[in-house]
């Protein structure tokens, strides 16, 4: 039974940690966005976290630039499992504008597996709650594994 | 007569100790000779004084014992005298004990220190003098002793004179101390000029009737003089520079036992010499000292960023719970200040026992320098967590208990004198109790938890004998508040009542149907009530609380919760979180831990910092005014 | 054969109702209102009420991660001491008439042993080693430091209007406080205890740590303080503590100055024509929803619409106003106390 409510739950409570990797801050506003009055993403159970060990999914922003890229890998490390990563904007996945760039160490899916990318510069609110809905699914998928 | 009859048992206690000061002089070269006659000496002192324990304690039998079979004759104590009632012996015992422990402590605490003879030596002779303080029924005596104890303690402060600040804090300790104790003697001679005895049973018997000016004078400067024995306030900057300095076993004297003859030297004299058990000047007197004492000295601690002197300034705000709670004059006031002048012997014992080991490992008690020391000596942190609890008044521990029975005993007092200052009491001692918490809190981030500094990482546990000597204690704090019950009906209440029963102390040192024939109206012993209102069964409390832990820890262990994730700090999972950044050495700690608190007192502190100012000139002229003060009060108002 | 008897009750009562299950239960089905309420004073939908339990769950099945530097042992038993030290706490808060035990603690003793939940989270901060923990559980001691003061205040007000009204000089006895009101209708119509009331309930979201009064576990500036570390089931347990702490003093609040409503129920059944074993089911039953419902109503007040209007309070901010306009109102009613109105 406790397996089961487990099992059930995990999909219920996503709660989230958001890393910018550099971003221009058009992408955390709109993550922010998200969790406002008019889209209200808490009624999925979403909720923002303080700290990478509270978290389920990690939301990164921004082109992983050089100077992030070792804080971000550290910080996701620090994500107890089962866990998810998702990408949000164009610039995690392909380095967007920066692309090509010096100061660019991007994208992200060159360095841990990312599970979920929304793209989009910025993405819609509808978009990022769409991905992060998948990304719960994901996630109860794995969590299933875990046993 | 029997050399071995009950009579003789409280000389001996007080024999033993100062024979193995002198044979420890002697023969001391050989530390197996010198370790045996301290621990064989102050194991034997504890003994003889539980052997009194059935006669005095239960039988209420008051032992007088005459040196050289001197007794009274003619009315006239002429001979010197060992007075032990219930609560001479309830000192007695708290003494003995302790001084016990620290001397299994010291045998490797002092291990490094060089002129470790003299050490013993002198330890002994503090510990004699205190014992004898406490059992002696002569004020001349007392003045002997306070002298005797004094000059160790001054001795034993600048011992490690190699220490900053030794010398500096026993020269202080040595200036203020010789103040109070000429005041002793002083008071001592107003008393003799006056009543041509020094026995304190007669004493006790003519001072009623005859309260002169001059009596009143001996009061203010006997009073004077146990309070700088007690390090109240105003002298209290005194004890934490002789604690920073001292070794910690000595520490522990100082606060446990050293302060615990000025409280007893206190209720001898206000309550049996000059009986004032229902006068409301002079409960407002020490129950005022004590608020006082009880709130300056854990603000001082709370600013605070040495262990020891932490330690040394929560020392004397729980000695002013003692007096604060002994100036109420309810039986039960009386039983809870002993109570938790009991409970502070043996918790702040702990506590400065715990702060020597961090020093004898470490090397410092700077809480700047210290951190994270709970992974490389864990039976320390456990034992300074029961002290720390204890001295904080959480439940179960010993000063629950006490506080508990002092917040009652207050606040039944303003109910009962329909008295709204003594309300104030009660909150404070409320208040003070938190900030005590919030100052060991300090401690425990800042010394045991937190992060291990580079230096410190070859650190080891402390040897045996003082894991043992701090686990007796340990042991002591939780069993005295587990049993309340137990301890108040064997140990405080005797000594309660002990305070009511001056007649039978006047009759037993001046034979049978003296305070009578002398005073006009003998104070009466009627029986003293011990009603609490308050309900708190702390056996009960702790069983539910393992049913219910052991309830979680098997719906725990059923969903795994014990398989937990561990790895080496080489890996960046269990690397902590610094927002992303490598790990670095960050300790949050020290005295600015409570800033939000602080902020908000930031005047009051800044107002006690520049009073503090730690020249020996102004602690002095703080007791002239001390006693000058007390000598107004006990003129004009008394 | 009836010792046996007796056991298995108690056990029940620990296990059972007012202990675990119970506290389990309403602690999280309150957490959840509060957020549901919240989200509708905002506008929102809102999660669902069983919100809070799919949280604990779901962390019950997450790693457990213990950092390199933390002291194992203590990180991972404080957050079980806590709880289970709140729990025996519940166990001695009276549902009207029905209390499991009365005779091991009063009030101001449930003063004390409410801090040791408040330092099971200062000592599983401590001990992971991290320095936002450190700064969250300086705060974490700074509040309990300013609830500490107003809350005594109002329990010594208490005890000095009931034992008056006894002849008892003071009472702190829980059960008798709850009989005087079942016999003499509830604290709070008495002018003194009103500004005791307004007092009791500004302390409940400082004591439980909800907002404007969460210095201590600001997830945006010090990462949850306290809890920066903890992960799984440990950090479930702390959330379940925290719920359960809202249960605890919304109940204590309503033993302390609404005990009157138990005779309206038993008036109730009166009038209803109902006697006997069957009638004191039903009213037994009727009081623990009429416990509830009082305790959801209280967090609506104390807990969700301070949260929904108001901005998180600096620590200073938060001591001074607890050391002044609280403990002032405490104080106030402790003097009205003391001359008998």
């Amino acid at each position: 039974m406790f397996k089961n409510l487990i099992k059930e739950s995990t999909g219920k409570s996503p709660w989230l940690f958001h890393i910018n990797a550099g971003s221009c801050n058009g992408c955390d506003i709109e993550l922010v966005s998200v969790l406002t009055p008019r889209y209200d993403a808490e009624r999925l159970g979403f909720k923002l976290t303080g700290s990478p060990r509270h978290a389920d999914i990690v939301v990164v922003t921004g082109p992983v630039t050089a100077q992030s890229l070792d804080r971000v890998l550290r910080t996701i490390s620090q994500v107890p499992e089962p866990r998810c990563i998702v990408t949000m904007g164009s610039c995690p996945q392909s380095g967007n504008v920066f692309r090509g760039s010096y100061a660019i160490a991007g994208p992200l899916s060159k360095y841990v597996h990312v599970d979920v990318d929304v793209a989009g510069c910025t993405p819609k609110p509808e978009a990022v709650i769409d991905g992060l809905a998948l990304a719960t699914k994901i996630l109860a998928e794995k969590r299933g594994q875990m046993e | 007569m029997n050399m071995l009859s009950l009579q003789h048992f409280p000389i001996y206690s007080i024999m033993v100790l100062f024979l193995g000061a002198f044979l420890i002089v002697v023969f001391g070269r050989s530390k197996v000779v010198r370790h045996s006659v301290a621990l064989l000496a102050t194991c034997a002192s504890m003994l003889f004084m539980m052997g009194l324990i059935k006669p005095v304690m239960l039988g209420g039998e008051i032992i007088s014992y005459w040196m050289g079979a001197r007794v009274p004759a003619g009315g006239y104590a002429i001979g010197i005298a060992l007075e032990v009632d219930a609560l001479s012996l309830f000192f007695g015992l708290l003494v003995s004990t302790v001084v016990f422990v620290a001397c299994i402590y010291s045998i490797q605490y002092m291990s490094h220190d060089d002129n470790v003879p003299q050490y013993y030596t002198l330890f002994l002779m503090l510990a004699g003098g205190v014992m004898g303080m406490v059992l002696t029924g002569d004020l001349f005596n007392m003045f002997i002793m306070v002298e005797i104890l004094t000059f160790a303690a001054v001795a034993l402060t600048a011992f490690r004179n190699t220490v900053t600040g030794a010398l500096e804090a026993a020269f202080k300790y040595l200036v203020v101390g010789s103040i109070g104790s000429t005041c002793i003697l002083a008071g001592t001679i107003v008393l003799y000029a006056q009543m041509h005895t020094l026995n304190l049973g007669q004493l006790a018997a003519l001072i009623p009737g005859n309260l002169t000016t001059s009596t009143k004078l001996a009061f203010a400067l006997l009073f004077i003089g146990f309070c700088t024995k007690a390090f109240l306030v105003p002298f209290h900057p005194l004890a934490a520079d002789a604690h920073g300095a001292a070794p910690a076993s000595i520490s522990v004297l100082i606060s446990g036992v050293l302060t615990k003859s000025g409280i007893y030297g206190i209720i001898r004299l206000t309550y049996f010499l000059f009986q004032s058990m229902g006068l409301g000047t002079m409960q407002f007197w020490l129950v005022f000292l004590g608020s006082v004492s009880m709130f300056v000295c854990v603000t001082m601690a709370l600013a605070q960023h040495d262990f020891k002197r932490l330690l040394a300034f929560h020392s004397i705000s729980q000695i002013g719970y003692v007096l604060a709670a002994v100036g109420l004059s309810t039986a039960l006031g009386i039983s809870a200040g002993v109570y938790h002048a009991m409970n502070h012997t043996i918790f702040k014992g702990l506590l400065f026992l715990a702060a020597g080991a961090v020093l004898h490992e470490t090397g410092t008690t700077d809480l700047g320098k210290l951190g994270g020391l709970s992974k490389k000596m864990p039976v320390t942190t456990v034992m300074f967590l029961v002290g720390a609890a204890a001295i904080s008044g959480i439940p179960p521990f010993n000063g629950f208990a006490s506080k508990w029975m002092i917040y009652q005993a207050s606040y039944q007092k303003a109910v009962e004198s329909n008295n709204i200052g003594f309300l104030a009491v009660t909150i404070c001692a409320l208040v003070t109790s938190t900030l005590t918490l919030a100052s060991f809190v300090k401690v425990t981030q800042s010394v045991f938890f937190g992060q291990l500094p580079k230096e410190y990482e070859n650190v080891k546990e402390v040897p045996f004998g003082m894991r043992l000597a701090m686990g007796i204690l340990a042991a002591l704090c939780i069993v005295t508040g587990l049993v309340p019950n137990y301890v108040t009906r064997f140990l405080t209440e005797p000594a309660a009542k002990a305070v009511y029963h001056v007649g039978a102390y006047i009759n037993s040192a001046m034979g049978a149907g003296y305070a009578e024939s002398v005073m006009q109206t003998v104070p009466v012993a009627a029986e003293p009530s011990f009603v609490q209102h308050g309900v708190w069964s702390p056996v009960s409390w702790l069983c539910l609380l393992m049913i219910a832990l052991l309830a979680l820890t098997v719906v725990a262990t059923s969903a795994k919760y014990d398989k937990v994730s561990l790895g080496e700090a080489t890996d960046t999972k269990y690397q902590l979180f610094y927002g992303g950044e490598k790990n670095f050495y960050s300790q949050v700690g020290s005295d600015d831990l409570f800033w939000g608190f602080k902020h908000n007192w930031r005047h009051y502190f800044s107002f006690m910092h520049e009073l503090h100012s730690g020249v020996v000139n102004d602690y002095a002229l703080w007791a002239v005014v001390a006693l000058a003060l007390a000598t107004l009060y006990a003129l004009v108002v008394l | 054969m009836a010792l046996i008897l007796q056991a298995l009750r108690y056990l029940v009562y620990v296990l059972v109702f007012p202990g675990f299950l119970f506290c389990f239960m309403t602690g999280l089905l309150l957490c959840g209102i509060d957020r549901k309420l919240v989200a509708r004073m905002q506008k929102r939908v809102g999660p669902p009420i069983l919100q809070p339990f799919y949280d604990f769950f779901k962390l019950c099945g997450k790693e457990t991660i213990v950092p390199a530097a933390a002291n194992r042992t203590v990180f991972l038993l404080a957050p079980l001491v806590g709880l289970a030290a709140l729990v025996v706490i519940q166990l001695f808060i009276p549902v009207f008439r029905f209390s499991a035990f009365n005779s091991i603690a009063d009030v101001i003793v449930i003063l004390y042993l409410l801090l040791i939940p408040a330092l099971s989270v200062i000592m599983g901060g401590a001990a992971s080693g991290s320095p936002y923990a450190g700064v969250g559980l300086s705060r974490e001691m700074v509040t309990i430091l300013s609830c500490e003061l107003p809350l005594l205040l109002v329990l010594l007000a208490i005890g000095k209007v009931v034992g008056t009204a006894l002849g008892t000089g003071i009472c702190f006895s829980l059960s008798k406080i709850v009989d005087y009101q079942m016999a003499h209708g509830s604290l709070l119509g008495k002018l003194s205890m009103i500004p005791a009331a307004v007092a009791f309930l500004l302390v409940i979201p400082g004591e439980t740590g909800n907002h404007p009064f969460d210095a201590a576990e600001a997830e945006t500036e010090i990462c949850e303080g306290p809890l920066a570390e903890y992960s799984g089931a440990p950090l479930g347990v702390y959330k379940l503590s925290h719920a359960v702490k809202m249960l605890t003093m919304t109940s204590l609040f309503v033993a302390l100055f609404l005990g009157g409503i138990g005779t309206g129920i038993e008036n109730l059944m009166f009038q209803l024509g109902l006697s006997g074993g069957a009638a004191g089911a039903v009213a037994f039953l009727l009081e623990i929803l009429v416990l509830f419902l009082l305790c959801a109503v209280l967090t609506f007040l104390t807990i969700s619409v301070v949260h929904a209007v108001t901005a998180r309070l600096r620590i200073e901010q938060l001591f001074k106003y607890y050391w002044t306009v609280v403990a002032g109102l405490a104080l106030i009613s402790l003097v009205l106390a003391w001359y008998g109105l």
